[in-house]
């Protein structure tokens, strides 16, 4: 089986006119592509950022608020000099773009532009037919960003082609300098939002650090994909962040059949920090292997999880170095700190528990998090591992 | 409880109170024999106008109706135009052409006449025109041509994005963008230039600002510029509406900078210092266009308006502002589509909002009132064969006029595929002309066309339904708790994904589109837009240059003392009017954002 169609969307900076992105969007992952959808209000340097890492085939732009030849132009050529000519621009504006403009852009570059009134069944098919064959031999890649992107394209091809197959074990080795943190937790208890607020104090605590993100969105074999976690995210808009979505493709428990490998790949990659975030899981789910070379995990919980029965359920509990009670502003946070407190005691293991609002700016209880995270001992977890 | 659910008490309660009055009209002989005094004065005291045939015709029509049960039904569940609770209208005669003799039935049944003493407006070509194009000087020139021949200066001001977004136009990426969609404001400078040769203080003047995410800084930069230009003392004498509707960004329009909370808190901050400092300023336009642009049912629109309409009140009053003092300058702003709700939408709006305002916060009659913007719906306009859209608005704007909106934009047929052109921006405005002016159907008699079975039937299943949404926003803790959820967001995208299945199965007959199509849509005229030339947008770039370079110091101070009062969680409203004398909108936003941080993307 072929490995589903990668596509970045967006909406140009000042823009928010996100209604009609989301019904394509919508429509693209009906008909079997990976959506990696950038949100609204995006620079022309965020986009292509983004669609380097996600090593997508094309980028597809909606644009309603004027300046779109430009911005249209402007994309492809950064693109072009970022050396990632090979990744092709399209989009649409309904009655904005004039057809006078179309031509213009597409002087310029752009493959295709849609007009108002164009049926959602013409993009799918144009999109299956422009970017659904397998790319050729493609040009030496010129940045190390790209070289990763295209080496993370190749392992999760590689286990698309083998239906079935899971990872193959590369050595679970990180280099000793990079700290390897685990995200995960049930759907909507706020990983995502936890996650770019740490990457904001990554990023403010030494100016040259670099982060790399894994971040998982669920999909079934052959189908496609809302990889929509950039969406949310302000402050992982960096050069100095490597963000990469995948689609889990069929296989449960929160991680894609490529996982393992991909993680390993960025692990042994220039960065101070990789994050891997699972996707929403359920009570049995341990996606991260004992003796894996995740270095500490987290569990971020949400208040509401039900009854405290519900906790003895939830295996990461057992697991997890650190457990974070999210939206700890809501009315139930202070019944689930001190239930998941008792919890933890259970195991008399030295896990810590947080209370965070993620949401709310400058969260004391982040900061908290983010002490836990990059104080502990990299050196001495590293040396534990590989005796283990 | 939050307010919301008292709302939806207060209703529930309401109606069962028209009831009991309806039977005890019908059971206490004096109660129902003092009704029908009433009723009948009521009607002996309505004028007699004619129409230009010389058909004589009441000023009023009500229900035929002389028992005392139905007439408790009619004067509390709907009340006269102008009275609570305002499902007729908010005023007494609305529409009305002004009459010049008044005739009215005396008691023996002789038509008596008597000279009006009334000054007759006279009506004005609608023209409160949506603009803003290039540079600040470009829309001043446009407002100076729209309103070269108008007695009032009425004007609507439309921003371009990095202004909508709080950034300046230096900002990384944005050129190309600058004065397009709407006019460039970066500092107060730029303000001073929009509004040139306008007097300001004048009654006859008045300004609208379509900006919600940075709106507490263009509001500090109006009342600099007007300040710079005629002194502190025009300031109480400021009229106009700054939109500043923060919800409904955050679930339809995605142009919010801040998060929710400091952004409400900016709002208030605005509000507290207007409704006191400018009391015929309208501070927040409180907007289910958007929402309904966005794709949202009409229940959902009104529903949603209507709640962040009490979220607002609440959060106002909280902050110890007078409900009357704020009620009055609360306006509101609605979609007029073709869909069945918009029969009564504005109607049943009108009367929830006067009852919760009434009985839930303790509102005097001015804050009762549900004033109320339509626009007819730009989405129900398609590019094939686009000349049927001038039916679409035409009968949408017959829709709003029996709501009794209390005015009303059209849109152009043009619009679907590009900026409305002259010529069908005057069609769409005589569309206006026509039904209230040169037709009879509103200008004789209020109520012509209110009450129909069918009307009422509509009002009955929209007010249940609207009732219903707020029950839902109630159980997931109330307006922000369920902003914050995504709930209004993602009801407003399942409608809309929806309505786009519809139209592609058919089962939504879109003429010319879905319908009746002849095949060739290529009867689109061959457009030339107005852009804004990369020499203009150089020019912005280069004066915003010299703005700072020119304030360097001082801005620096400024924003260190803006953000110290932020910090206190005071008023900051007094900080920002200073430090818009000397910072631009983006240096203004990236320091608040500094302390309070982004807004972080809904999807």
């Amino acid at each position: 089986m072929g490995s589903p169609i990668r596509i970045l969307t967006a909406v140009p900076i000042c823009d928010g006119h996100d209604s009609a992105i989301n019904t394509i969007n919508l429509e693209f992952i009906r008909h079997g592509i990976e959506v990696v959808y950038l949100g609204y209000h995006r620079s022309v340097g965020d986009i292509v950022r983004a669609a380097v890492q996600e090593d997508v085939r094309a980028i597809g732009i909606s644009s309603y608020n004027g300046g779109h030849v430009e911005f249209f132009a402007e994309v492809v050529d950064l693109l072009r000099k970022k050396s990632a000519a090979d990744i092709k621009v399209f989009g649409g504006g309904g009655g904005t773009i004039t057809h006078e403009d179309a031509a213009t852009m597409r002087r310029k570059g752009v493959d295709e532009i849609f007009f108002a009134g164009t049926s959602l069944e013409d993009m799918v098919k144009f999109a299956h037919q422009r970017y659904g064959k397998p790319r050729g031999k493609r040009a030496r890649a010129k940045t190390s960003d790209i070289e990763l992107a295209r080496m993370l394209t190749e392992i999760e091809d590689g286990y698309a082609k083998i239906k079935g197959k899971t990872s193959k074990t590369r050595p679970a080795m990180s280099k000793s300098s990079t700290r390897v943190i685990g995200f995960t937790g049930p759907g909507g208890a706020g990983k995502t939002t936890l996650i770019d607020e740490l990457v904001l104090r990554f990023l403010n605590k030494d100016r040259q650090s670099r982060v790399a993100i894994l971040s998982h969105d669920p999909s079934v074999i052959g189908e496609g994909a809302l990889l929509g976690d950039r969406a949310t995210m302000i402050n992982s808009q960096n050069d100095r962040v490597f963000m990469r979505s995948m689609a889990t493709r069929g296989q449960a428990g929160g991680l894609s059949p490529a996982t393992q490998d991909c993680l390993a790949l960025l692990a042994d990659s220039d960065f101070d920090y990789v994050i891997i975030e699972t996707v929403g899981t359920g009570q049995e789910a341990m996606p991260f292997r004992k003796n894996g070379i995740v270095d500490q995990t987290v569990l971020v919980m949400n208040p509401d999880y039900g009854s405290r029965l519900q906790l003895q359920k939830i295996v990461m509990l057992d697991l997890a170095d650190i457990v974070v009670v999210n939206k700890s502003d809501l009315q139930r946070a202070r019944t689930a700190h001190t239930e998941i407190g008792q919890r933890l005691e259970q195991n008399r293991r030295a896990q810590r528990l947080v209370d965070t609002v993620a949401k709310r700016h400058r969260d004391s209880g982040v900061d908290k998090l983010f002490g836990l995270i990059s104080a502990s001992d990299k050196s001495k977890r590293g040396k534990e591992r590989k005796k283990s | 409880m939050s307010k919301l659910g008292q709302v939806v008490e207060s209703v529930e309660k309401y109606n069962q109170f028209v009831l009991e009055e309806v039977k005890r009209a019908r059971s206490d002989q004096k109660f129902g024999r003092d009704l029908l005094g009433r009723w009948n004065d009521i009607k002996a005291k309505i004028p007699i106008t004619r129409a230009p045939t010389g058909l004589p015709l009441p000023r009023l029509a009500l229900p035929e109706i002389d028992e005392p049960g139905e007439i408790a039904r009619f004067l509390f569940g709907e009340g006269l135009p102008g009275e609570f609770p305002f499902l007729n209208g908010a005023y007494r005669e609305m529409y009305l052409e002004p009459i010049r003799e008044v005739e009215s039935f005396e008691k023996n049944g002789e038509v008596k006449k008597s000279k009006t003493d009334k000054k007759i407006p006279q009506a004005e070509e609608p023209t409160r025109l949506f603009s803003g194009l290039m540079l600040a000087e470009d829309t001043n020139e446009r407002f100076h041509f729209l309103t070269a021949h108008q007695r009032t200066h009425r004007l609507s001001t439309a921003f371009d994005g990095p202004t909508l977004y709080g950034i300046d136009s230096d900002a990384d990426g944005v050129f190309g963008k600058i004065g397009e969609g709407g006019v460039a404001i970066d500092t107060v400078e730029d303000m001073v230039r929009l509004y040139d040769g306008f007097d300001l203080g004048s009654a006859i003047f008045s300004a609208s600002m379509t900006i919600s995410g940075p709106a507490p800084i263009i509001m500090a930069m109006y009342i600099a510029a007007a300040k710079r230009r005629f002194g502190s003392s025009v300031v109480p004498k400021l009229r106009g509406t700054i939109q500043a509707d923060i919800f409904k960004e955050v679930q339809a329009q995605n142009e919010t900078i801040f998060p929710i909370e400091p952004s409400l808190r900016f709002l208030t901050d605005m509000v507290e210092f207007t409704t006191r400092e400018m009391p015929r300023w309208y501070p927040i336009s409180i907007s289910g266009y958007h929402i309904g642009e966005a794709g949202s049912t009409p229940v959902q629109q009104a529903a949603y308006t209507l709640s962040n309409g009490f979220a607002y009140a609440e959060m106002f009053a909280a902050r110890g502002i007078p409900v009357d003092q704020f009620g009055p300058r609360l306006s509101f702003f609605l979609d007029c589509g073709l869909d069945v709700e918009y029969i009564a939408l504005a109607r049943v709006s009108r009367r929830i909002w006067a009852i919760g305002m009434r009985e839930v916060f303790g509102a005097g009659p001015k804050a009762q009132l549900y004033k109320l913007h339509t626009q007819t719906s730009g989405r129900s306009l398609i590019a094939a064969e686009f000349k049927n859209n001038l039916t679409r608005t035409a009968a949408e704007l017959m829709l709003a006029y029996m709501n009794a909106t209390n005015s009303c934009h059209s849109n152009s047929a043009d619009e679907p595929f590009t900026t409305p052109s002259e010529e069908w921006i005057r069609l769409a405005a005589h569309g206006q002309a026509i039904l209230l002016e040169e037709s009879g159907i509103f200008k004789h008699t209020m109520n012509m066309l209110s009450g129909s079975p069918g009307m009422k039937a509509v009002e009955r299943a929209v007010e249940a339904a609207i009732l219903e949404e707020f029950r839902e926003i109630e159980r997931l803790g109330g307006v922000l708790a369920a902003v914050e959820d995504r709930y209004q967001r993602s009801q407003i995208q399942n409608a809309s994904h929806r309505y786009e299945q519809q139209i592609n199965d058919g089962t939504r007959p879109i003429i010319a589109l879905n319908k009746y199509r002849n095949g060739s849509d290529e009867d689109m005229p061959e457009v030339k837009l107005a852009r804004t030339p990369r020499k203009k947008q150089q020019l912005q770039v280069d004066r915003l240059a010299k703005f700072k370079k020119k304030n360097a110091e001082k801005s620096k101070r400024a924003l260190d003392k803006l953000a110290a009062v932020v910090e206190t969680g005071k008023n900051c409203f007094p900080e920002l009017l200073d430090a818009v004398e000397v910072c631009s909108l983006g240096q203004i936003t990236g320091r608040l954002q500094e302390v309070v941080g982004r807004f972080r993307p809904m999807v």
